[in-house]
């Protein structure tokens, strides 16, 4: 019948539309929460729920090979940094976002400053590439939006980043390097 | 004397006492004026409010078809959004355009609203709760409803942009010409109830059934024209996003584009709200007090217009037209034809209402049938120019 086309359209919008309820109501106290860290967002399109991130609260990881921030790894023995402020970083850096100073020599040499300029960097990974020590790595945060101009961190926050964001390796989720 | 005090006639309970309140110390011509002005005041309440929860609806209604939450930031559930929204539409700037017609293009958001809340005047809102029991109440409606064309004319008008403009010629095209279905329709329910008057409707309805049990195919008929009326997707081409941006109040900001969002969130009410009129049995319903059930029934009937504006895709100006003529004024006179002969052939008004249904179902179908096999026919030439 001319028009049937019609019903079978509503009833899609309406079918979805219950879906939401009900997904809603399965998970109800933790409405605005996906299970654990991963949000499952289902592939398939016949599957009814709410497709929507509530960002604050629930976050997407990134995939594995996101290029965020700078930080600095540490070794796994003395918890020390294991930045030996060599300066390969500072040169390979194409947009001179790195500044090291440092004192000591060998194996003792410590980097007493390390700047890192979070809004010149183009995540590139240059300079993990060029670390010959595996001291660095580029992190999977994201979240970079700030107040003020002060864009320019130094190593004890790199550091402190490197903790939070669970890197403990150079390549760790590059796969072999 | 009985209890007034009942949930049924709270309202009309509470008039009764302000009135002999303001009669022990005023003269009776003050006592009406000041009655009158209440019941508007109370009106343009009722009509802002229901824009305040229609417009939240709107959105949730959307954000739930697409799978998504809406607004759901400010307040539990996001229930305050409406009010940052009208906030912010009266702390915004109130642009003029260098090149517009000031006196129109200020005069059409308030010809557009006051047609709006006029017709909220002869609304059933429960048993004997109506502003103004006129005996013309339907007529009334229809003409204070069109009112509104006038407003979206001066603005397309007033604005000076040929969007707006297109939006005007399209706004006159297709409510005058979706104004002949619905009156059709309209007469079948008045030759049934025997009157205009609205609260005369409802009460017949309570004797004969509702209206939309006995015509479900005027039924159909007048929900389309009266979607297409009220400005309602898949008719909605007056503010057809894609193609004319959003028609007659593109140059609009501020306090004046709010007063087009109100007056179209309250045709939707009104529109919704004398389809339950006229079909549903307005204010009848067991148990509940007449107000709440007329209040139910309208946000049913809203629901389903939202429920369709996310369902549906919108239609080309032509088509709109094209069925409006072809379809829908040609199957209202025969809808109107059946309602008259069935009415007056027939005395006994159960054998009546079944002969009724029975040739409101055969409508349907026939038109079915006939638009079917229009398209097909259609097709099949269209085929035979490929071939060629
Ligand atoms: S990622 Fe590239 S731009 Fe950023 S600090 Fe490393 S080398 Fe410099
Ligand atoms: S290249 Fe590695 S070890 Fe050398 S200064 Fe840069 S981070 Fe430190």
């Amino acid at each position: 019948m001319y028009g049937t086309g019609l019903l079978k359209g509503l009833s899609v919008t309406l079918r979805h539309m219950i879906g939401t309820f009900v997904t809603d109501i399965r998970k109800f106290p933790r409405r605005y929460f996906t299970d654990g860290n991963h949000p499952t967002r289902s592939p398939e399109p016949y599957l009814h729920g709410t497709f929507s991130i509530q960002y604050p609260e629930e976050k997407v990881p990134m995939w594995p090979r996101f290029r965020g921030p700078l930080v600095h790894l540490r070794d796994p023995e003395t918890g020390q940094p294991r930045c030996t402020a060599c300066g390969m970083c500072e040169r390979a850096c194409p947009h001179g976002c790195i500044k090291v100073e440092g004192e000591g020599k060998g194996k003792e040499r410590k980097p007493t400053r390390y700047e890192y300029n979070v809004g010149r960097c183009i995540f590139c990974r240059q300079c993990v590439e060029s670390c010959p020590f595996n001291a660095i790595e580029l992190s999977r945060f994201y979240e970079l939006a700030c107040y003020d101009k002060d864009t320019i961190w130094d190593l004890p926050r790199l550091l402190e980043l490197g903790d939070k964001e669970v890197i403990t390796e150079q390549g760790q989720f590059w796969g072999e390097t | 004397m009985e209890n007034i005090w009942t949930i049924e006639n709270l309202w009309n309970a509470i008039g009764t006492v302000l009135r002999n309140w303001l009669a022990g110390f005023l003269p009776a011509w003050l006592v009406t004026l000041i009655m009158d002005l209440l019941v508007i005041v109370v009106l343009l309440a009722i009509g802002i409010v229901a824009v305040l929860v229609l417009s939240f609806m709107e959105r949730k209604v959307a954000a739930r078809a697409g799978d998504r939450y809406g607004p759901n930031r400010w307040g539990p559930y996001g229930l305050l959004q409406p009010f940052a929204d009208a906030i912010k539409m009266l702390i915004k700037e109130d642009i003029i355009p260098h090149v517009a017609d000031r006196f129109s293009f200020n005069l059409a958001p308030v010809i557009v609203t006051v047609g709006a809340v006029m017709t909220y005047a002869v609304l059933p809102f429960g048993r004997d709760m109506v502003a103004a029991n006129l005996n013309i109440g339907i007529l009334y409606f229809a003409a204070v409803g069109s009112l509104s064309i006038i407003g979206l004319l001066t603005a397309g008008w007033g604005s000076r942009n040929k969007y707006a403009l297109i939006s005007a010629f399209r706004a006159v095209a297709q409510l005058i010409t979706y104004e002949v279905p619905v009156g059709l329709c309209i007469i079948c329910v008045v030759m049934l109830a025997g009157s205009l008057s609205t609260q005369d409707i409802v009460l017949a309805q309570q004797e004969r059934g509702w209206f939309f049990l006995l015509m479900p195919g005027i039924f159909i008929l007048y929900f389309l024209a009266a979607s297409a009326e009220m400005i309602r997707c898949p008719f909605d081409l007056l503010e057809a996003d894609s193609e004319i941006i959003a028609g007659h109040f593109i140059e609009y900001s501020g306090m004046k584009f709010a007063l087009f969002f109100l007056a179209e969130y309250i045709h939707l009410f009104a529109g919704s709200a004398m389809m339950v009129t006229l079909f549903f049995g307005g204010w009848l319903g067991p148990w509940l007090p007449s107000w709440l059930w007329f209040l139910i029934k309208t946000f049913v009937v809203i629901f389903v217009f939202m429920w369709i504006r996310n369902t549906f895709p919108r239609i080309r100006i032509d088509q709109v037209l094209k069925i409006g003529w072809k379809v829908m004024v040609p199957a209202g006179l025969v809808g109107l034809a059946i309602t008259g002969f069935v009415d007056k052939l027939i005395a006994d008004k159960l054998i009546a209402g079944v002969v009724l249904f029975i040739c409101n179902i055969g409508l349907i179908i026939g038109v079915s049938y006939l638009m079917g096999r229009a398209q097909r026919r259609k097709e099949m030439a269209a085929e035979g120019a490929a071939l060629r």
